[in-house]
């Protein structure tokens, strides 16, 4: 019998609710829902190398701003259509990202940190500082896309961002079912035995780097056009903490954990958006309770009111 | 151009020494790194503003007063942060200190930020440069430059002379050993994250009268000492003074004879060539890692 509180069922009427949204809701709706499919994205991808993998870095919020820059550079410098634009962003992270990672797959634990966050802040340094190409501290402005759909490009926007946003939950579910997602977990819950069952520990680690960029990448690619301006500051550390504390929040090593921490954080992030410091000490803070008082996330609460709920590869030991 | 660039790499150097000394510090006694250590840094300087501006203190009195405030800020971090997640893993820690130095940035940036964004406090000295040798230096580059040596010549002795410096080093050589000979482990590792909080203080109050202060400082400082203790090796003291010195050092070379721009990510492209071609560091071994 299908039970209809588990995965499957849940998340397509989420999906369907998502895709009627646009019938009964303004404009400003229309964006935040936009912002969360975006994130939601992004947080799969972050969740791959840091809640599955376990590989600690900081370098998805830089990535996210390659695939943003990337998008809007060959949009404006080369007038390539954004059907083509948005995957030649993806492409481009994906390309930084494995560069990044051959020299970051030496590295465990904390040099890793100490590596990619300096890294993180060299790549925001390069938006602003690459005159000629990211157009420095003033970004690069570009039109609305031009779908050709009648209707407000936003709309039209919402529903690829959409449709992108259920086939990364769809293939991240597969890749995770598959000999490659199971490959991360091994390597998370120790590499040395999981080298002992011939899992090529440089090959997995650069999989994993790779797809994380490639999510991250085309959530850029998304991203860009949303706000028609690319600037370096969207892609700085703070970035880094709003992904960190959605992974986190949502619970290390879960899908639906991704999905509950993006949307309800990007609630969070629009309810405070006036104040920088106001969201600093929430996301801060958010990160520091979960850690504290919650280490499963979200995730692990809907594990334990609803014995019901199975989601494969979690981490063990996580629920109290 | 030289003897100025020298002067200037080496105060900053003391400055940087000073924010790795703190990190190395409760590296070496609790296996971890704490990534807010840079707002530690931000906030000693703002109370260190806060007391010289609205309560009209001397810089002297500040001074003493803002390190131990920012004491008081470590011991915090120690139980609200580190001792609760004591047996948890690297990673839980790193994710707990990241979102601790948000937490702490967003309370410095709402008390201390809007005022102008940056902040300065008088120096104690005439601000007016001396001359030597036609080199013009700054009177407070010298005192910062003397007190931060004053600070490092006085942790030496406290490690090697005194008998709680010794405890703490028992505590990160064998912290079971150390159990089993009777010393309080944990309370070990409260003093080490006052004491490494203490010292950033120091140094943000040393700093700001040249330097501006701003809620974002801390980020910055944080890469400038990751690059200072990986050059001298991950966990070692004397690396980390020597580190500082030579990435104040190199910043000021680069972009004095190379590029302006340089100086910003001077530290970044330091942490990378390190870590590519030697992981150890100057004077770390590299196989002894706590990760």
């Amino acid at each position: 019998m299908l039970k209809l509180i588990s995965p499957v069922p849940v998340f397509c009427s989420a999906a369907i609710f998502a895709a009627a949204l646009p019938a009964f809701a303004n404009q400003y709706t229309i964006f935040v829902g936009n912002l969360a499919f975006i994130y939601i994205i992004l947080t799969l991808g972050l969740n791959l190398l840091l809640g599955y993998t376990g590989l600690l870095a900081f370098v998805n919020a830089a990535l996210f701003g390659i695939g943003a820059y990337a998008t809007a550079i060959a949009r404006t410098k080369f007038g390539i259509p954004y059907g083509f634009a948005l995957p030649l962003g993806g492409l481009a992270a994906l390309a930084v990202g494995v560069v990044v990672a051959l020299p970051a797959l030496r590295l465990t634990g904390l040099y890793l940190a100490l590596a990619s966050i300096s890294f993180a802040q060299f790549a925001v340094w390069v938006f602003a500082h690459w005159d000629p190409v990211t157009g420095g501290p003033t970004g690069i402005r570009m039109a609305a896309v031009a779908y050709g759909f009648s209707g407000s490009w936003e709309t039209v926007h919402y529903y690829v961002s959409l449709a992108i946003c259920i086939a990364s939950v769809v293939v991240t579910s597969n890749i995770l079912r598959s000999r490659v997602g199971r490959s991360f977990v091994a390597i998370r819950e120790s590499e040395v035995a999981a080298e002992g069952l011939a899992i090529d520990l440089t090959r997995t680690k650069t999989t994993a780097y790779g797809l994380s960029a490639l999510y991250a990448g085309i959530a850029g690619g998304l991203f860009a056009p949303i706000l028609t301006l690319v600037v370096p500051e969207s892609y700085d550390l703070f970035q880094v903490i709003v992904q960190f504390a959605m992974v986190v929040v949502g619970g290390l090593g879960s899908i639906a954990g991704a999905i509950f921490g993006a949307v309800g954080l990007i609630g969070v992030q629009e309810a405070l958006r006036a104040t920088k410091e106001l969201q600093e000490i929430a996301f801060g803070g958010m990160i520091l309770l979960t850690v504290l008082f919650l280490p499963s996330g979200l995730a692990g609460l809907l594990r334990k009111y609803l014995p019901e709920w199975r989601e494969p590869l979690r981490r063990r030991g996580d629920d109290r | 151009m030289l003897p100025f660039l020298l002067t200037s790499g080496l105060t900053t150097g003391a400055l940087y020494a000073m924010v790795a000394i703190g990190l190395v510090l409760v590296y070496r006694s609790t296996g971890h790194i704490n990534f807010s250590h840079g707002e530690l840094f931000m906030l000693g300087g703002f109370f260190a503003y806060s007391l010289i501006m609205f309560a009209g203190l001397p810089y002297v009195v500040a001074l003493f007063l803002a390190v131990i405030l920012s004491f008081l800020l470590g011991v915090i971090s120690d139980r609200l942060v580190y001792r609760p997640l004591i047996k948890a893993p690297g990673l839980t820690m790193v994710l707990a200190t990241v979102g601790f130095s948000y937490l702490l940035k967003g309370i410095g940036r709402y008390f201390w930020g809007g005022k102008g964004e940056y902040l300065s406090i008088p120096a104690i000295v005439d601000p007016a440069p001396i001359f030597i040798n036609d080199i013009p230096i700054l009177p407070q580059q010298l005192i910062v430059l003397g007190a931060a040596v004053a600070f490092m010549v006085a942790f030496a002795l406290f490690f090697s002379r005194t008998k709680a410096g010794k405890i703490m080093q028992a505590t990160s050589e064998n912290p079971t050993a150390s159990y089993l000979v009777g010393i309080r482990v944990e309370n070990v590792y409260t003093w080490t994250w006052g004491v490494g909080a203490a010292v950033a203080g120091a140094a943000a109050v040393l700093m700001t009268p040249l330097t501006l202060i701003t809620p974002d400082i801390g980020a910055t400082l944080l890469i400038k000492a990751f690059a200072a203790t990986i050059l001298g090796g991950l966990g070692s003291m004397t690396g980390a003074v020597v580190g500082g010195f030579a990435v104040g050092l190199i910043e000021q070379l680069a972009s004095g004879y190379i590029d302006t721009s340089l100086q910003e990510i001077a530290a970044f492209l330091v942490i990378m060539v390190v870590l590519v071609f030697r992981p150890a560091g100057l004077f770390g071994v590299y196989g002894q890692r706590r990760a």
